[in-house]
């Protein structure tokens, strides 16, 4: 997901020339003299204006001691195990915990929040390289262990669906 | 005074709060010693449970969940060589190399002992630092507040540790994100295109989860699977704690002290305190030679000044609202839950609870000792579990959690958004704890500045007229144009050693 300089600094700045532009035709408060109208449009300049910089390569000597600075999780970005054979597929994986969290938004009032749970769990878990035989167990019991908790003990009111807990 | 202290102990010595502590204290340690999920993400899951306590209860989860998972980064850093947390990158080489030379009972000892007496040098600061600090800030006017919030964000962006640039757009991105919604000046619908779930706002728990849980299990989808920690018998762990304290307490109370500091300055945390200061220990040290090959010198003074950053970073949080580090952020989130409004009528009204909060963070660095040498000994056995059953829990504990907040499901949209924007940002450089700023102080640094233009009728002087917000604005501007200095002296000093070599 690297992507160029030059494409995050264009995004950005129009990123912020819209959001000064939205700012700008928001209407005025009477007798007002600064409303809402205001903080948008500097923001939206500010932004737009660190765009361009970045574009130009402003600041990007700084860049360079960030080599030295591990990941968060401590680990160079190494590289992907079947990275060639997959090629760019590998990288859509990382998308898949944010599309499973609006598959949770869409499914869960319908199917219920153990059978998304137990989906959610066993997909995330496949994918991080886990056999059937830790997945689905796991799939199975975590939807019931997290409901213990949210659902009965701290009273969320998490969707039934097609299988009403025992409790 | 003595009155207020009893009232705060009757405050804190109740099942709940007992209770509460106790449980963050051990999750904290196990999330802490599970390399890739950090300290921040440990007390943004927590968000969710601490909607159902009482107000000290839930500071109490945060307080011992941060604490114990910035001391037991170190666990898998000095067995694995992998940091279990952010915080311990920086000299996680450096325990291993000792783990390697046999004395894996020394480095992961000194992780215990001195990150507690860190813990408990950063409360005292939290104590001493915050009560005149809440005189000074009685007479503030929104001029100062404008200025003071502007210097917050500014100081962000320069100890990021990427191009300032991209830490300043980082900055615009949260401010322009906290523009959402109808809270405004003039009470229009802003930036929601017509979205209903959007007039509320974004809020800024499910956006944090996002950022530092989601992105991570997402990262976690690309990065391969740690190895197992071998599994080892210990010898005494605190033996010989006490010998070098003796021998490096200078290096001891300057960690402290540095510690104190960068958690003050807003935006940088246990993280940035303990590179600073193990690169301190080594530049001071009379035996620099050393570093690298297992020396404990470096590791006792980054140990002691990771934990003292956890605490004073509470200190801009209680006063002004603003975060003194990431965890700091999320802390005033509930603070703001829980009917504690951050500022410094905090320390007059709520006294008490004021000093049920340096308590709880005492009890929580003494609590340490014991259930650090605990986890330290069962660590072989809670790292056996495969990251392919951590992250699904987590997964669904960010699906819960951020639903719960608000009862609907926007809040989980929300966290899946967060998750793609902070992983992006994160993968070109753009420093995401600047955005996590921008966020959190967007509405005030607007009601801020609104309210001071409208009561100096749109002229600019006022807010430089009066003498702590000149100050402060002289700060906030010197912040802002110091990348630029630092580059001009570059350019000047580069073009001067080039034709010196061509020579």
């Amino acid at each position: 997901m690297r992507l160029p300089d030059s494409v995050t600094g264009s995004f950005l700045v129009v990123l912020g020339a819209a959001a000064a532009y939205g700012g700008w035709i928001l209407p005025p408060v009477p007798g007002q003299p600064v409303g809402p109208n205001v903080f948008p449009l500097l923001i939206g300049m500010g932004l737009a204006l660190c765009g361009l910089a970045i574009v130009f390569g402003v600041g990007h000597s700084f860049e360079e001691e960030e080599e030295l600075v591990p990941l968060e999780d401590g680990q160079a970005a190494a590289p992907p195990p079947q990275g060639k054979l997959q090629g760019k597929l590998y990288g859509l994986r990382a998308l898949l915990p944010p599309a499973l969290l609006l598959f949770y938004v869409l499914a869960a009032d319908r199917l219920g929040f153990i059978i998304t749970a137990a989906i959610m769990v066993y997909v995330t878990s496949t994918a991080l390289g886990a056999k059937w035989k830790l997945a689905l167990p796991l799939a199975a019991l975590s939807p019931f262990a997290i409901h213990l908790i949210f659902g009965k003990l701290l009273r969320v009111p998490l969707p039934a669906g097609l299988l009403p807990t025992p409790w | 005074m003595l009155k207020t202290l009893l009232d705060a102990f009757a405050l804190i010595s109740t099942w709940e709060v007992i209770i509460a502590m106790f449980a963050a204290s051990v999750y904290g340690l196990v999330i802490g010693s599970l390399p890739g999920l950090s300290a921040t993400m440990a007390t943004a899951l927590l968000v969710p449970v601490t909607f159902y306590l009482s107000p000290i209860a839930a500071i109490a989860t945060i307080v011992a969940a941060s604490s114990m998972a910035i001391f037991s980064g170190d666990i898998p850093g000095a067995l694995l060589r992998i940091p279990g947390t952010p915080a311990s990158a920086a000299y996680a080489d450096e325990a291993y190399a000792m783990t390697r030379k046999g004395q894996a009972e020394l480095a992961l000892g000194a992780g215990v002992w001195f990150s507690a007496v860190g813990g408990i040098a950063g409360v005292l600061s939290l104590m001493i630092l915050a009560p005149p600090l809440a005189e000074i800030a009685l007479s503030f006017s929104t001029f100062e507040y404008f200025w003071l919030a502007l210097l917050g964000l500014m100081c962000a962006t320069l100890v990021a540790r990427s191009s300032p640039v991209k830490a300043i757009a980082g900055m615009f991105i949260g401010l322009l994100v906290s523009c959402i919604g109808i809270e405004n000046p003039g009470g229009v619908p802003r930036f929601t295109f017509g979205i209903t779930d959007l007039f509320g706002g974004i809020e800024p728990i499910p956006a944090l989860v996002g950022v530092f849980a989601v992105a991570q299990v997402m990262r976690a989808m690309l990065t391969p699977e740690p190895p197992p920690l071998p599994r080892r018998k210990f010898g005494s762990i605190m033996a010989g704690q006490w010998k070098l304290t003796k021998l490096y307490h200078w290096q001891m109370t300057r960690g402290n002290i540095v510690g104190i500091i960068i958690g003050v300055l807003p935006g940088a945390g246990a993280d940035m305190a303990a590179w600073v200061s193990y690169a301190m220990s080594k530049r001071f040290s009379k035996e620099p030679e050393k570093f690298g090959t297992g020396h404990v010198e470096g590791l006792v003074e980054a140990g002691a000044s990771n934990n003292a950053s956890i605490a004073s970073g509470w200190v801009p949080s209680l006063l002004f609202g603003i975060p003194g580090d990431t965890i700091a952020a999320i802390a005033i989130g509930v603070l703001y839950m829980k009917g504690l409004n951050p500022g410094p009528t905090l320390f007059t009204e709520k006294a008490s609870s004021m000093y049920a909060i340096y308590l709880m963070f005492i009890i929580a660095n003494i609590l340490m000792i014991p259930l650090g040498i605990a986890m330290i000994r069962v660590a072989a056995y809670i790292l056996l579990a495969p990251r392919s059953t951590v992250m699904p829990i987590i997964m669904l504990c960010c699906a819960v959690g951020s639903f719960a907040i608000g009862n609907n499901m926007f809040g989980v949209v929300t966290v899946a958004a967060f998750g793609v924007i902070g992983y992006v940002m994160e993968a070109n450089g753009y420093p995401v704890a600047a955005m996590v700023l921008g966020i959190v102080m967007g509405t005030m640094v607007e009601q801020a500045f609104v309210t001071s233009l409208i009561k100096s009728d749109g002229s600019i002087l006022p807010f430089f007229e009066r003498p702590v917000a000149a100050i402060l604005a002289a700060m906030a501007i010197g912040a802002l144009l110091w990348p630029v200095m630092v580059w001009v002296w570059r350019k000047l000093k580069q073009p001067q050693t080039v034709v010196a070599t061509s020579r």
